[in-house]
């Protein structure tokens, strides 16, 4: 008999607010996050197309650790670090009374520690000193360096994991996640998705893919658009979302709050190609289809969707497609929104924000405002996205979360009951 | 005004290599997409590489006009700076 599994701490760090309550608050007001790129190390910031980025401008590394501690770690891990903290201190959990090997952690990641990376190989290249690059160059670029350092941080020697698969990394943690508790193998997982590719080597070659919003430099509150008809690429963000996976025999033996429960998963594969979703929408769609298999939650019985909704102008229209090939008829009474159009693009942290959103959806009744949805785009439109915060009594929800590579991961989501 | 037989010549090898096959196939009345079978990464990738040889930038507004081999020639005869030669 597979334990059930339930939600019961959450963290965030994000360009809308750092903590749950802020993050919240800010969402319900369809705030922006998005600004324009601040200084970039010198580069002549004319030279990128798209100047636009969901930054965390008021993140000072020393008010949550010790300064040699922030030196040592990249920007994405010390992210993961502050919004690590939180969901544990959420969850009420005293770590250091649990059996240490039945608590976990599992992280996505999309790019690894790209700020860290670029400094190394900027002053490797034009020093030509290979003696002076950096002796934490090694353990902060591995890309689960993060993980470690959790572990590290909460006395966590259950397993430990790093799933880098781009946009889709931290949605398939939390699957994995789910899937360890499961089956048995931990109690409690630390589940968190970072990302701090905000850089000018990664900005650059996102720009070259030509993948970000470049019309809106000037207005950069609008440039992440999901479904808007006027919308024109992604936009970069950088985060990191935390929650607490635990089974639900764990959490009622000490009394947790539940905020939701992790119902099912699925991921797969499309095989298809690097950065193009199959336009007909049919592997998303068996994606999605799959992860409500696993729940045993039949079609009629979803109320909302988080979409991975990235504001390209042919991602939107393929997951639409998907979601109508799905549903069918129901497609048009579900409720939809897309965190990223407050928060940019997460990459490897967006599974995890999104799915705190939608728990957050599960637990008030509320969803957030798709902001900028001025201009429906026929090609993606649905009834159940708004510009404004839609109120309903979610009992299921999927996050769905797609990445480069051919990667889908959704995650199905439940109130508890 | 830049040497024109020359630009058609470097798009032609650009594109013969891309897909590996003899320049002689490829012909100026060609449909990037439906002929040649670029893929939306594949046009991005061949654009990059013909704003590199010609030394411009060819913005996201401007992917429209480039449907077919002769049009992406035309596109870069009218944009590209006058070569030294010239």
């Amino acid at each position: 008999m597979n334990r059930r599994v339930v939600v019961t701490g959450l963290g965030v760090v994000s360009p809308i607010g750092i903590g749950i309550g802020r993050f919240s608050k800010a969402a319900l007001e369809g705030k922006s996050g998005i600004t324009a790129l601040r200084e970039f190390d010198g580069m002549p910031l004319e030279a990128y197309r798209s100047r636009v980025a969901g930054q965390i401008l008021d993140f000072e590394p020393r008010l949550y650790m010790e300064a040699d501690q922030a030196e040592r770690l990249d920007r994405a891990a010390q992210f993961a670090l502050v919004a690590a903290r939180e969901a544990v201190a959420d969850s009420g959990l005293s770590l250091h009374k649990e059996a240490p090997h039945r608590v976990g952690v599992i992280v996505g990641a999309g790019m690894g520690a790209m700020v860290l990376g670029e400094r190394e190989f900027i002053k490797l290249y034009e020093g030509r000193k290979p003696q002076r690059v950096h002796p934490s160059f090694i353990p902060t670029i591995t890309l689960n360096s993060i993980s470690g350092i959790l572990a590290i941080a909460h006395g966590a020697k259950g397993p430990n994991l790093t799933i880098s698969t781009a946009c889709s990394s931290s949605a398939h943690a939390i699957g994995q996640a789910l899937t360890r508790i499961r089956t048995g193998q931990a109690d409690v997982i630390i589940t968190v998705g970072a990302e701090a590719s905000i850089t000018p080597l990664a900005f650059a070659g996102f720009c070259s893919l030509r993948a970000l919003s470049t019309s809106f430099n000037d207005t950069p509150a609008r440039a992440s658009r999901p479904f808007d008809q006027a919308r024109d690429g992604f936009v970069m963000g950088e985060g990191a979302g935390a929650l607490i996976l635990e089974s639900l025999v764990h959490a009622r033996r000490r009394g947790a709050r539940i905020y939701a429960e992790v119902a099912g998963y699925a991921g797969t594969s499309e095989a298809y190609h690097m950065v193009i979703p199959q336009e007909d929408g049919c592997e998303e769609a068996v994606t999605v289809e799959l992860a409500m298999h696993d729940a045993h939650v039949t079609s009629d019985q979803v109320d909302y969707i988080s979409a991975h909704g990235t504001s390209t102008t042919i991602g939107d229209v393929v997951e639409i497609r998907a979601i109508r090939r799905v549903f069918k008829a129901d497609a048009e009474r579900l409720l939809i929104n897309a965190t990223k159009s407050m928060i940019g693009h997460t990459l490897g942290a967006a599974g995890a924000i999104s799915a705190i959103a939608s728990v957050l959806t599960i637990e008030s009744g509320l969803l957030h405002p798709t902001v900028n949805y001025d201009d429906p785009d026929p090609a993606c439109h649905l009834p159940g996205i708004s510009a404004g915060v839609q109120e309903r009594q979610v009992s299921v929800a999927l996050v769905n979360a797609f990445g480069f590579g051919s990667n889908n991961a959704t995650v199905v989501l439940k109130k508890y009951k | 005004m830049a040497d024109r037989p020359l630009i058609s010549e470097k798009i032609r090898d650009a594109l013969a290599k891309r897909l590996n096959r003899g320049v002689s196939t490829i012909e100026l009345h060609q449909r990037l997409r439906e002929d040649l079978g670029l893929d939306s990464l594949a046009m991005i990738e061949l654009l990059f590489d013909v704003e590199e040889a010609f030394d411009l930038e060819i913005p996201d507004g401007d992917f429209h006009k480039l449907g077919t081999v002769g049009s992406v020639i035309q596109y870069v005869e009218e944009k590209a700076k006058p070569s030294p030669l010239s």
